[in-house]
């Protein structure tokens, strides 16, 4: 977390952030006084949610896409750092430049034609190192280039997709594409960030933002929801179905296990969300073993923390490889690990 | 007749309404009942028949009836009869003719539109909403060509019954097909700005201004935000007092997203500070946006000015269990589902009172019902 153990005192004037006071001249950001934090988070996923033109590592590495689908054919070319989109029908065909890059590996892009963004109707697929059909849009028969081309999106899905892939995305509900930050930087999580950072240089402590590190879980989960879906949108959507595996604080709260004021099972005891997320499974046995072990509740449980858990009778390692389930995304070329923790029993179908 | 001309003119409407509401009958033809049995019920099903399709309708009208003395039990001629009285603007008659079709076939959501439409036409509205409410929701709109006419009287309906968001959902449509006519913009307005009325009803000094919000709202379905956003704020320079003009483009701005909507419920409040509709939907856009104390004291004004209405006792139970209450927002939701035992955010405000407190297996319970209740 950005909030680092100085922030997270509950008064005083942080003394790391005294020593590592810069000088004058320096230009002051968040690593400034968070350099560990902020080199880890170079690296993780959300950091990287958003980039525009020429930081592109994947279209670098694959400089020529095709692919044919439906009577047209999508190619995406990308030389001296930029990258276009091109589809054709044959005999006409629309080349248009790539604005915005959704996604660190897979990616799907966002593109302008006439003052209108489009979501591309083609995406580029991690593990197949491909382009294929963005998903959702298996469903869209296009009638022209245009329609081929892509997905036009409307003023609310615009000012969502950017919100929750870019940092400083909407000014009230404006959307402000030309001064946003690609990416979830510090601010977009820790309001208060930069409000921080410059009182911070005065010596004043006194703005500090709010500490995400004490959230319980349902906090966590309605927080992290803000994007990965909460459990009340899901609802109030009437979604459902595999896609649904998506919508991490969703599946995790129709967890048996899953309690509101218990922050052992919250997003934050099990992911960093400033580092790349970790698939070993064994790394999270100590996490389930919080409740689930044979000892007395761990420190970080609650005062008013139940009875101790089921010990499970099977193992005690790699419980994530019964207990969540890897699941195939239909249409999205990849596995994701359902978060409704669960006893699975053989043959059953999805929960949803 | 007094039909919307441009959404569908009169006697094309009609004609139109009569070829296509057939489709999705399941009729039997009158030969096959008849071939047996009744020969000469056969004969006048057949004359009736060829003078409908020579357009004769006065003797067409008197030959179904004819048959239908000879065979009650014929669907497809009481279908045939009620469509050729309401054609003939014989409104009444056809509301009989469609209750004997809908006594031989309960479920024919285009005979229950078509009795709705006569309903309409006699006065009898809550009759009329109930029939076409039922029709559309099984199938009865389903006809690209029939969609505009039965859409529109159900939205009228719907915003006269004080459902104006569901009347709101109806305009959709012809927003979305950018059908824009004047009655359209102002059954739009009605409907935004919670006005009772039917658009027949409005008085001369009132159709400019609903015109006008009408107009800004159609916009706005039709989905050209940029450009209803302008419109309605010119509409709050212009008046600046009218209530519920900021409710109405609230409850546009929540169907995207209830953070989009809250400035606007703030300022009705802010003019009809005694009305506990808006506290309500304020205290529910706060809720839905995650901002619990802030809804509770809206919500606990919308409560006391208005005990039993649910929106506002959904927003106070959410946010009182949110916000550390638990036995008082147990005690407001029940009394929520005590009326409806499937109102889902009752439920999902007990969930989270559940979570809250630790109570695991409760908490676990009440998830599932919601997941059960989900559309």
């Amino acid at each position: 977390m950005l909030v680092c153990f100085l922030c997270a005192l509950a008064s005083g004037r942080p003394e790391l952030a005294q020593t590592a006071k810069p000088p004058a001249a320096s230009p002051v950001t968040c690593a400034t006084c968070h350099a560990g934090v902020v080199a880890s988070y170079a690296h993780a996923p959300m950091r990287h949610a958003l980039e525009s033109p020429g930081a592109n590592p994947v279209l670098e590495t694959h400089p020529d896409l095709t692919v044919q689908m439906g009577g047209y054919s999508y190619t995406v070319r990308t030389k001296d750092g930029q990258s276009t989109y091109t589809v054709s029908d044959g005999s006409d065909s629309m080349t248009l430049p790539i604005r915005w890059n959704f996604g660190e590996k897979t990616q799907t892009w966002v593109l302008e034609k006439d003052g209108n963004l489009y979501e591309s109707l083609v995406s580029y697929f991690h593990r197949e190192k491909a382009l294929a059909v963005t998903p959702g849009d298996d469903r869209i028969t296009p009638h022209n280039l245009t329609e081929a081309m892509g997905r036009k999106l409307n003023a609310w899905e615009i000012n969502q997709c950017f919100n929750c892939h870019a940092t400083n995305a909407l000014d009230g509900v404006k959307l402000k594409l030309d001064t946003l930050t690609p990416g979830l930087g510090c601010e977009r999580c820790h309001v208060g960030a930069e409000q921080h950072m410059a009182d911070a240089i005065q010596d004043n402590f006194a703005t500090l933002p709010k500490k995400l590190k004490t959230m319980d879980a349902e906090d966590a989960a309605n927080f992290c929801g803000q994007c990965h879906r909460t459990w009340d949108t899901v609802l109030r959507n009437g979604w459902k179905g595999v896609v649904d595996v998506r919508f991490q604080p969703y599946r995790l709260e129709n967890s048996r296990c899953f309690t509101g004021n218990d922050r052992r099972i919250s997003c934050l005891a099990c992911h960093d969300p400033h580092q790349p997320v970790n698939h070993n499974d064994g790394l999270y046995d100590s996490k389930c073993l919080a409740c689930h072990g044979d000892t007395k509740p761990s420190k970080i449980s609650t005062a008013t923390a139940p009875p101790a858990a089921k010990v499970c009778p099977v193992a005690k390692s790699n419980c994530v490889s019964c207990h969540m389930l890897k699941v195939e995304l239909p249409g999205g070329h990849a596995v994701f690990t359902d978060h409704m923790i669960r006893i699975v029993k053989a043959g059953e179908p999805y929960p949803y | 007749m007094p039909m919307p001309g441009p959404v569908v003119p009169a006697p094309a409407g009609k004609a139109l309404l009569i070829l296509l509401l057939l489709v999705g009958l399941p009729v039997i033809p009158a030969h096959a009942i008849a071939q047996e049995q009744f020969p000469q019920f056969e004969d006048v099903a057949a004359r009736a028949a060829a003078a409908r399709d020579q357009g004769n309708l006065p003797l067409a009208i008197e030959l179904y009836g004819q048959a239908e003395q000879l065979k009650p039990d014929w669907a497809e001629g009481w279908f045939y009869l009620g469509l050729l009285q309401y054609s003939s603007d014989h409104f009444t008659q056809g509301i009989e003719a469609f209750n004997h079709l809908l006594q031989l076939q309960p479920n024919a959501p285009p005979a229950m539109a078509l009795r709705g439409l006569c309903e309409f036409e006699t006065g009898a509205y809550d009759d009329a909403l109930r029939d076409l409410d039922e029709g559309v929701q099984k199938g009865a709109a389903n006809e690209p060509r029939n969609e505009q006419i039965i859409r529109y009287h159900l939205a009228q309906l719907l915003a006269r019954a004080g459902r104006f968001e569901d009347a709101l959902l109806q305009y959709q449509f012809f927003g979305a097909k950018h059908i824009d006519d004047t009655d359209i913009l102002l059954g739009v307005g009605l409907a935004g700005m919670r006005n009772t009325t039917l658009p027949k009803d409005v008085p001369a000094g009132s159709r400019e201004f609903l015109i006008a919000a009408g107009s800004a709202g159609y916009v706005f379905l039709s989905g050209d935000s940029r450009q209803a956003d302008e419109l309605f704020n010119q509409l709050f320079v212009r008046y600046p007092t009218v209530p519920n003009l900021h409710f109405f483009y609230g409850t546009l701005l929540f169907m995207h997203g209830p953070e989009l909507a809250i400035p606007q419920f703030q300022s009705e409040v802010a003019i009809a500070p005694s009305n506990p509709a808006a506290h309500a939907i304020l205290a529910y856009s706060l809720m839905y946006a995650g901002r619990f104390a802030e809804a509770r004291p809206e919500a606990e004004l919308a409560v006391a000015g208005a005990p039993d209405m649910e929106m506002a006792l959904i927003a106070l139970g959410r946010s009182l269990a949110e916000t550390g209450d638990p036995d008082r927002a147990a005690e407001v939701l029940n009394q929520v589902l005590k009326r409806d035992p499937n109102d889902l955010e009752a439920h999902m405000g007990l969930a989270v009172m559940y979570t809250r407190t630790g109570r695991r297996e409760e908490a676990y319970r009440e998830r599932m019902v919601c997941l059960g209740l989900r559309k």
